[in-house]
């Protein structure tokens, strides 16, 4: 079994890792990586938008992002995937790479779970510190960028990570509309073997694994050294003799 | 835009007729008063008496039903610009009764932000005179620390270091020793004493009868929703012409 492994990982290396580039498209765990990265750093901001847009007090910001919530909190991913597949070329007309239909459609679902999680951050802050920005004549934005944010996300980072950690876990999806990512790499690898789907899967199931865990590690860090600066330990080393810093994605 | 300030003004805050309700119930009835440049006023009154929403109306964290308040000549409480209302606000040092530090800045930074980010200071500029500003409430010493690490008198010296940051003329304090330990108010009301020593235009929603004597030129007495005595502190003290007033200051004693 072991064996099989090692003897597949040999072989399919290449393959599973950047797909059939140079001849074909880039695939692979590259592409699931670029996918990922890209569905991240577009809705992470994203999510901010639609957040201060859902605590508008203007209703015809406020209610089209609560409509699109909604929506999109209601129907599984699936379905918007193949929605946007079919559906955008026979509207447009335009062809549209499945890359982008897969991209485009998860940003927009993440950045409607996560706007959820910000807009909580914010609330849960309480109204004491945007009083405090705009008694110091803080505008809007102002107060928002350098007070409220940087305490409500951060206050958020166990959320916030899970729902990356989601994210990444979803571009699995764009198996379905043939976006060649590492699930589609798999899949021919075990399309070619035929017997051996358990010791394919187990790989794929690995480095999924080992992705998510990293990106769980370097949130874990970060929130750790804010907690630690804000605890003012900045460069204490033995921080067992003072009271242990509260992590909370510990408890994740 | 620099506002009109008449010189012969004399009158920092000037409320006229303001009356505001939370829908049946009248917390501001038809409110009169000033404060002259330089004066220390403490506004004092039994609790629900509308106290903080009078002292929160002055820069607006409160809006008005009807009246008007003004602040060097304008109208606070008038239809204008949020970036002119901000830039009203950052003249109107606020003082809250929890602090309101923001904690996820040091001490320093927490006095010198609102400098660099609303006036543009140039952050080490700012530095340096929030590290002055600190050194005047006595925390110099605690300026790379985190609000977390401090007492409640000790943050709220921060916060009152952070407001002068603005170097607003007028100073505005919502009850800043209720939320402290008895044996932390001296430190807060001595910066304050100071700073009245100095010359600051203050009003200040307190319970501190001992420093509404000291330090007051003026007290305003307020109840349900209403300033019915305006006395300097030795009139107030020794012969209060209104009940309520005898009552409440009866209401102390014991």
């Amino acid at each position: 079994m072991i064996n099989d492994i090692v003897a597949i990982f040999h072989d399919y290396w290449l393959l599973l890792l950047i797909g059939q580039y140079p001849n074909g498209p880039l695939g692979g765990l590259a592409n699931t990586l670029i996918l990922s990265a890209l569905s991240i750093a577009l809705a992470f901001p994203l999510s901010i938008l639609l957040a201060l847009a859902r605590l508008s007090k203007w209703p015809f910001l406020r209610w089209p992002v609560t409509v699109l919530v909604y929506v999109t909190r209601g129907v599984p991913l699936l379905m918007l995937i193949l929605w946007s597949y079919f559906l955008v070329p026979l509207l447009t007309g335009a062809d549209v790479p499945s890359f982008v239909t897969m991209l485009t459609t998860l940003v927009v679902y993440q950045a409607a779970f996560l706007s959820e999680v910000v807009r909580a951050g914010i609330v849960a802050l309480g109204h004491g510190q945007m009083e405090a920005a705009k008694a110091l004549g803080h505008g809007y934005f102002g107060a928002m960028r350098f007070v409220i944010l940087p305490q409500a996300l951060y206050n958020m980072i166990p959320s916030i990570l899970s729902t990356f950690v989601s994210t990444i876990k979803d571009t699995t999806l764009g198996y379905v509309i043939n976006v060649p990512d590492l699930t589609f790499a798999a899949s021919q690898v075990n399309n070619q073997l035929l017997t051996q789907p358990f010791q394919v899967f187990l790989i794929l199931a690995v480095i999924y694994y080992a992705i998510c865990w990293s990106l769980t590690h370097v949130a874990y860090r970060l929130e750790r050294r804010i907690t630690r600066r804000r605890a003012g330990l900045n460069g204490v080393r033995a921080a067992t003799v003072i009271a242990p810093v509260k992590i909370i994605s510990e408890q994740l | 835009m620099t506002p009109s300030v008449s010189p012969q003004d004399v009158n920092a805050i000037r409320i006229s007729k303001v009356s505001k309700q939370y829908g049946d119930y009248q917390v501001l009835k038809d409110i009169d008063a000033e404060v002259a440049r330089g004066e220390v006023v403490v506004i004092c009154g039994p609790s629900g008496s509308g106290k903080s929403t009078l002292i929160r109306t002055i820069n607006r964290l409160e809006e008005i039903n009807s009246g008007a308040i003004s602040f060097d000549g304008q109208n606070i409480h008038a239809p204008m610009k949020t970036r002119d209302l901000n830039q009203l606000r950052s003249r109107i040092g606020f003082v809250f009764q929890n602090f309101n530090l923001f904690p996820h800045l040091s001490v320093v930074d927490n006095v010198s932000m609102s400098p660099v980010r609303v006036k543009g200071v140039a952050r080490d500029i700012a530095h340096d005179k929030a590290l002055l500003l600190l050194d005047r409430v006595g925390l110099v010493d605690k300026a790379n620390a985190y609000p977390g690490q401090l007492s409640g008198g000790q943050q709220q010296r921060v916060a009152i270091a952070r407001a002068l940051a603005m170097e607003p003329p007028v100073m505005l304090f919502d009850e800043p020793t209720s939320a402290l330990d008895p044996e932390m108010v001296g430190e807060v009301l001595a910066v304050m004493k100071s700073l009245a020593a100095d010359g600051m235009t203050m009003l200040c929603v307190t319970h501190e009868m001992g420093f509404a004597r000291d330090v007051a030129d003026r007290i305003w007495f307020i109840d349900a929703g209403q300033i019915i005595e305006m006395a300097t502190p030795e009139e107030f003290f020794t012969n209060p012409r209104h009940p309520r007033a005898q009552r409440f200051l009866a209401d102390l004693r014991h």
